[in-house]
């Protein structure tokens, strides 16, 4: 329990950090926010995999936990990260191209730009789905199937720690825990994260904080710890979007993002009143909907 | 090291007493030229300035070599990149000194985006005697004008002129970590987060890539340069480190594209020590060559290391510079001091490895003897011609009088530049927006 506690702090301690930095003198340091990145994909690991029963949250789905846990598609569910992972179709959200079994990373946080897990050239607005992804719990799927159209908010708290040794998660071992009985959401066949691979179980994430995301509609990438390609690209997991953003510009998603960025950065400047520190405005009704510490990450 | 030793503390003249300190004031980075007669720092605010030691005097020979400005320049100024909507920071990243060719100084110096070249002449004599210009220059009268006189130069109060020669821009699309001049005194490199440009001193409008290690696919992004130098005496030998705590040396002979190293340094990580934040803190932050150019000198947030170029599995030599840190990393990294990019220096001998900590300590190494020396660069601990005390940080046990414990270090206080002297013990110490120079006073006696 402590480990999750104090990898749920670092986590946040980083999101704040990578928030930060995009209002920093000089842009963005690809240098730092790697490395906080890492530190990022480490602590959701550790949380992820830390076998605690933890914090629960009845979703507003009214999924019991248990059943969210034993749901045996969780095979389906994306590896969650920790928090509440904003309701999924995933399924829709992801790349055609990725088989369903793989379609544990659902969504895209925009559905007007979907995020690829596998390495579409992201943008700002996949920047921000991307960071959904990263940050976010996922759904754990009710008993869905493969593709998670909707992730219940509830059982995001329910998500079962997977058997994961998180030990052997947090030291990034190269090994994949063994799919959990009925528990263990999304397991990515090949998606490890950070070379340490479990695909984690869902995490509850910051209960107090996390309102969850109920809007149905809206997709929401799943948090990183399944990597969509192979095991190099677990490596920088939850990462990647992130570095997209920076790769592609250091004036952020902001710039670049097709509609997402920009409408955010927009609506931003313009509905001032709705935003709060932490709370970026978008006109797009999916990330209208996110909780504040979901919607920081998503913004950036 | 660590006996006597003379200090002598320089402020800036912008710089008061007070304990808020202007952050463009803050020293960025510091270097002796080659031969030592002249140091450079830069501070954030784009600002260099350059001191040059007094030749010593028979008269007064306790005040030998004490460094004074001799020069003082804005070398570059915010700018704002409307492309990508992102202000450039002005602050100085490294300054390299070029070896010098003739009467002039010239050094590089280099902000995240831009390198300029700067060439620092002295004036001390100027003509006099015009024809058609009176004292002030202005024009004289023709009729008063009798007979013809050739001017001749006077001399005058010593005027240093520094003029930017070549401004190197548009090379990088990342922020330039480290630039490194070549032995053969006509390239340079420069090098940011993904790539590394090789530079000719006297064309600005072009330069080569040399090492890409951007991936295809951002998402891949692993590792980034985090430092880059060439080796002392061969020109095609270059090494640079990544955040993942390698080391790759590279020949340029073997490709125009380095991006496969010749060698590549790299030390298992010692699973025992696994963290969240070990990744961090083995990103190395600094490498230097020895000047004997045998060795690599690295640094990490909590070690020094030395590295034989001929064994590429381990270093040699692993120094711990303030271990005690290592169950702190969470509140570290929680106030963002475990990204502190710490610097390395060799003495001229190389027997002596030097590097900046906490509280306003810096440590150095013997790798003779073995033995380590913290000392501190504080005004408080330190007058003109004081010998500097040793510290010590008590980890918990037994406390001596003077020992000071890990809670109570000023994480504030950090000394990330540090420089020593080509050939002598003189080392400068950057503290936030002071510089220390303390002189070795048993070195000076030989004089």
């Amino acid at each position: 329990m402590e480990f999750k506690l104090e990898a749920h702090r670092i986590v946040s301690i980083s999101l704040g950090k990578i928030y930060n930095s995009r209002v920093q003198r000089g842009g963005i340091k690809l240098h730092k926010n790697l490395l906080v990145s890492l530190v990022l994909r480490s602590a959701r690991q550790v949380y992820l995999s830390d076998p605690c029963p933890g914090l629960y949250l009845a979703g507003p789905a009214g999924i019991p936990v248990q059943q969210q846990q034993q749901s045996g598609d969780l095979a389906a569910v994306p590896p969650a990260g920790w928090g509440e992972p904003p309701p999924l179709s995933a399924r829709a959200a992801w790349p055609e191209t990725e088989p369903q079994p793989q379609t544990e990373r659902p969504a895209v946080s925009d559905p007007v730009v979907p995020v690829s897990g596998t390495g579409d050239a992201l943008q700002a607005g996949e920047a921000e789905a991307a960071w959904g992804r990263v940050e976010r719990p996922r759904v754990a799927l009710a008993g869905g199937g493969e593709g998670l159209d909707v992730f219940p908010e509830g059982p995001r708290a329910a998500r079962r720690p997977c058997g994961c040794p998180p030990a052997a998660a947090a030291a990034g071992e190269e090994h994949r825990p063994p799919l959990p009985p009925a528990g263990c959401p999304r397991k990515r066949g090949a998606a490890r994260v950070g070379g340490g691979g479990h695909a984690g179980c869902p995490a509850p994430g910051s209960t107090p904080l996390k309102k969850p995301r109920r809007n149905s509609s809206e997709e929401q990438p799943q948090p990183d710890g399944v990597e969509e390609t192979g095991e190099e690209e677990m490596e920088t997991g939850n990462v990647a979007n992130l570095i997209s953003i920076f790769g592609s510009s250091f004036s952020g998603l902001l710039r670049k993002s097709p509609g997402g960025g920009r409408e955010e950065k927009e609506a931003e400047e313009n509905n001032p009143e709705a935003t709060e520190p932490g709370q970026i405005c978008c006109d797009k009704p999916v990330l209208r909907d996110m909780n504040p510490w979901n919607t920081a990450i998503v913004a950036f | 090291m660590g006996e006597d030793t003379d200090t002598r503390k320089i402020n800036h003249s912008f710089l008061r007493d007070h304990s808020y300190v202007t952050e463009a004031d803050i020293i960025s980075t510091v270097e002796f030229n080659h031969t030592g007669e002249l140091l450079a720092t830069g501070d954030k605010g784009g600002r260099v300035v350059i001191f040059q030691r007094e030749p010593e005097s028979k008269n007064a020979p306790h005040i030998q070599g004490e460094y004074d400005v001799y020069s003082t320049f804005q070398s570059h100024e915010p700018e704002f990149d409307y492309l990508k909507s992102l202000e450039i920071e002005e602050k100085i990243n490294k300054i390299k000194w070029l070896p010098q060719q003739n009467a002039a100084h010239s050094l590089l110096s280099t902000n995240d985006k831009t390198i300029k070249l700067w060439k620092i002449t002295e004036r001390d004599k100027r003509p006099e005697g015009y024809n058609l210009k009176d004292e002030e220059g202005k024009l004289k009268d023709l009729s008063t004008v009798t007979s013809l006189q050739v001017p001749v130069l006077k001399p005058m109060d010593l005027m240093v002129e520094v003029s930017p020669r070549r401004i190197f821009a548009n090379g990088h699309t990342y922020h330039i970590n480290s630039i490194s001049v070549n032995s053969d005194c006509e390239t340079y490199m420069s090098a940011d987060d993904l790539r590394i440009n090789l530079w000719h001193l006297a064309i600005t409008d072009r330069s080569f890539n040399i090492v890409d290690i951007k991936p295809a696919n951002m998402e891949d992004l692993t590792e980034v340069i985090t430092a880059s130098e060439f080796h002392p005496h061969h020109c095609n030998l270059f090494v640079y480190s990544s955040s993942k705590g390698s080391l790759r040396l590279c020949d340029m002979r073997a490709a125009a594209l380095c991006d496969k190293h010749s060698k590549l340094f790299e030390e298992p990580e010692d699973p025992s020590n696994r963290s969240f934040f070990s990744e961090i803190i083995s990103s190395v932050s600094d490498v230097k060559f020895s000047h004997s150019g045998r060795y690599m000198l690295t640094r990490d947030y909590l070690t020094v290391k030395v590295w034989d170029l001929n064994m590429e599995a381990r270093p040699i030599e692993t120094y711990q510079v303030h271990d005690y840190l290592r169950s702190k990393l969470c509140s570290l990294y929680e106030s963002d001091c475990i990204f502190d990019k710490f610097e390395c220096s060799w003495n001229g001998s190389d027997s002596v490895i030097m590097t900046g900590a906490y509280n306003n300590f810096f440590r150095m190494f013997d790798r003779n003897t073995k033995r380590d020396v913290t000392l501190e660069a504080s005004r408080e601990s330190s007058k003109p011609r004081a010998v500097l005390k040793p510290r010590r940080v008590c980890v918990g046990g037994k406390r001596r009088r003077d020992d000071i414990s890990v809670d109570s270090l000023d994480f504030t206080k950090k000394i990330l530049h540090t420089a020593w002297h080509p050939a002598e013990n003189i080392i400068a110490i950057a503290a936030t927006n002071n510089l220390y120079i303390f002189q070795d006073k048993v070195n000076s006696d030989m004089h």
